[in-house]
């Protein structure tokens, strides 16, 4: 008798620990997946606070960029908390080591699996978007990323097709098309110069607008367009230096790290040539590319509002404004899981629709422009995907002091 | 058509004799940085058979000391401090660093292992080698700073160059800046003084005797143990240099920076054979000039290429590098 009642003492405790664990899971998921596949439609109780994953280069050669984006996005969760207390986000991180795209794979599935993520920011480079979008598209989630701007992502060209599945891939900055046009108009149109020298990083966002500048310049006639390549580890320039004519005008250097852009500055400087450095979005970075008479392509960013004020008061003085769109897609996220949410549940298929129909005002992106994004092609360069309206590049030109001034 | 190695007739043709020195000139520089480097791997290599893969991570920490002491006294724009005691408080704080690290390494990770099977140590080097560069990473939050030595003396508002980057003399109308001068100057001292220190010098002496008979040399009543720290000491010193010297140069430190230098240095102990001083050097400067050379006439691309290009085909044709099989000197 003794030994019934034990056991039916343990078969109550497991009726009770099951039950317990039921309404547990329960909290995170109405709907218990049975992969990443089943979390697509899964429903999750929203409660106060919402998850977000936000996959960056934590760590890796492209570190001092990725901790620049997860600054930004950890600066909209203080604000957006302090203003949403009942439609919290929390920021789940998964370091992607860029160039790695294998580690981007790992956090891509590990992102996929976590049923409680229901939005997601990053990747940050193109080529960690082309590796991992199959994950995400398999698991429902909507890629928002602040920083991947091949135009294949979101565009087929020629006889290449768009890489990534339509409604799947969405990103706050214009693609390397529009930045591309607008760099080789400036130079043609504005600056008069026509012996230019561009040198990639060897990375897919370098070569990308590599490729487009150099192909809009040699479309003009009377242009002398040189082209080279280096690793994005190199940090001494002086032999590709000794590559350069010495009656080049512009040196075009689309990188993705702005201390290498004011290393190269200095090198060339060093070297004695007196080319004019032009670099994209990639090396946007007041207080770190300081070259004086250097061009640089990025939004037209309004360095004086209150929020970048904000921000840089509480980071040294630094802008670190290549952070910027990973603000606007952290709040792209929000704003469409906060929708998502009215019910009190939500799922990653709900989020990916709004996150197609949201519309961040121009002074709420920070980015100079609203972020809305196309749901069919546009001109020659966008696709669904891409930003619509009046989102495009800005010229800025570097001058004394390493002040940043918008000229185009 | 045009064939790849038409293209390179084409850049030599372009580029002509002055091109070439200059190359030549990018070439030696970085080959006395990867020279010193190569020197601990040897140094170590010789007295122990250890591959110390951490040393690479050595002179990362180097260069940013060095860049700790140029922050401490005010920086490139506003130096506390005079430029040339301000470059000695560098390199003292950066190589007087690095020596102390290197000893605190083999004092924990490789002397308990002293007896254990060797792929014991070289793991404990690879772990080491992650430690210090994910400590550096947590502490840095993976930023890359500049020396800014451009800017060291110059002014701020034209662009123009700080007397380091100006030229000290011009060889067919390429110049050869003070900064240059001072990275090659500085390597062939060191150079000369350990090479000095080994043949000259009672430590010098055991640390030869270590080499080649630990055991018959403690017999002898040589303090092994001692003999070893200063080894590491003495290496990590000269990496503690070179990364200095990489950051006046060139100007770049961050935490990674330690891994593709290290690899390369190691193919230049190897080249010049392990274990072998001049070896060592001559290695350095030979990956160097090479490195300068594909870049410059192949393309960017192309220098690691041709490095590591070099490290297959010494290990194929000349395992034992130049110097190697001679054994002029070892420690």
């Amino acid at each position: 008798m003794k030994k019934l009642s034990i056991v039916a003492m343990l078969g109550v405790l497991a009726v009770l620990a099951t039950a317990a664990t039921g309404a547990s899971s329960a909290t995170n998921a109405l709907q218990a997946p049975t992969g990443s596949a089943g979390l697509a439609n899964a429903l999750v109780t929203c409660g106060t606070t919402r998850t977000i994953g936000i996959a960056y280069p934590a760590t890796g050669p492209a570190a001092s960029i990725g901790q620049q984006q997860f600054r930004w996005a950890q600066f909209f969760q203080t604000r957006w908390n302090k203003a949403h207390p009942k439609d919290k986000v929390k920021f789940v991180q998964g370091d992607t080591k860029l160039p790695d795209t294998a580690a981007a794979l790992a956090v891509a599935h590990q992102f996929a699996s976590n049923s409680s993520i229901l939005g997601l920011v990053g990747p940050a480079g193109s080529q960690e978007v082309q590796d991992t979008v199959a994950v995400f598209k398999s698991a429902g989630l909507a890629v928002v990323s602040g920083s991947a701007t091949r135009v294949l992502l979101t565009r087929s060209v020629g006889g290449d097709q768009r890489e990534t599945p339509a409604g799947y891939f969405f990103r706050t900055v214009p693609n390397d098309g529009q930045q591309g046009d607008r760099v080789a108009s400036y130079i043609a149109s504005k600056l008069k110069k026509k012996r230019v020298y561009i040198i990639d990083d060897q990375e897919s966002y370098s070569q990308g607008l590599a490729d487009q500048v150099e192909s809009n310049l040699k479309a003009k006639s009377g242009y002398t367009v040189g082209r080279d390549h280096v690793a994005q580890t190199v940090s001494d320039f002086s032999s590709v230096i000794t590559r350069i004519p010495s009656n080049t005008q512009i040196v075009y250097i689309p990188w993705q790290l702005p201390p290498k852009a004011q290393l190269f500055y200095t090198q060339l400087r060093a070297a004695g040539k007196t080319a004019t450095v032009f670099g994209s979005d990639g090396t946007f970075a007041p207080g770190t590319f300081t070259g004086a008479g250097s061009y640089v392509s990025a939004f037209p960013v309004d360095f004086n509002s209150k929020e970048i004020k904000a921000y840089r008061a509480a980071h040294g003085g630094q802008d670190e404004a290549f952070g910027l769109p990973t603000y606007s897609a952290a709040i792209v996220n929000a704003m469409a899981i906060m929708k998502a949410c009215k019910n009190g549940t939500a799922s990653r298929a709900e989020v990916r629709t709004n996150v197609k129909n949201i519309k961040v005002p121009k002074a709420a992106s920070l980015l100079g422009f609203p972020v809305q994004f196309l749901s069919k092609n546009k001109g020659k360069q966008q696709g669904p995907g891409d930003m619509g309206g009046t989102a495009d590049f800005a010229i800025f030109k570097i001058g004394a002091g390493g002040k940043y001034t918008r000229v185009g | 058509m045009h064939l790849p190695l038409l293209n390179i007739i084409d850049t030599v043709r372009q580029l002509g004799w002055g091109g070439a020195f200059e190359l030549l000139r990018n070439g030696i520089v970085l080959g006395s940085v990867y020279a010193l480097i190569a020197l601990g791997y040897t140094m170590v290599y010789g007295i122990l058979k250890l591959l110390n893969f951490a040393h690479g991570d050595i002179y990362m920490v180097g260069a940013f000391l060095g860049y700790g002491v140029l922050s401490i006294l005010g920086g490139p724009l506003a130096p506390t401090i005079a430029m040339v005691p301000l470059i000695l408080l560098m390199f003292l704080g950066g190589m007087l660093g690095s020596g102390v690290l290197g000893v605190v390494v083999e004092r924990f990770a490789y002397r308990p292992l002293r007896n254990a099977p060797r792929i014991a140590p070289l793991i404990s080097a690879l772990g080491v080698s992650f430690f210090l560069a994910n400590s550096a990473l947590l502490l840095t939050h993976g930023e890359r700073f500049n020396y800014a030595m451009y800017q060291l003396g110059g002014d701020p508002n034209t662009g123009l160059p700080g007397p380091l980057n100006q030229p000290a003399f011009s060889v067919a109308g390429r110049p050869v800046t003070v900064v240059q001068v001072l990275v090659v100057s500085t390597s062939i001292a060191l150079m000369i003084a350990l090479t000095l220190l080994v043949s000259r010098t009672r430590l010098g002496k055991a640390m030869r005797a270590t080499s080649y008979d630990r055991e018959a040399a403690s017999m002898m009543g040589i303090d092994t143990d001692r003999v070893i720290a200063s080894t590491f000491f003495i290496g990590s010193v000269l990496a503690g240099a070179a990364g200095v010297m990489f950051g006046l140069y060139i100007g770049e430190t961050y935490y990674l920076m330690g891994f593709l230098a290290g690899l390369k240095a190691f193919t230049a102990a190897v080249v010049g054979g392990i274990g072998s001083i001049p070896g060592a050097m001559v290695g350095g400067l030979l990956i160097g000039v090479t490195e300068a050379y594909a870049a410059g006439y192949v393309g960017g691309q192309w220098s690691d290429v041709a490095v590591f290009g070099i490290l297959i085909l010494f290990m194929l044709l000349r395992p034992s590098g130049l110097f190697g099989a001679k054994t002029i000197q070892k420690v």
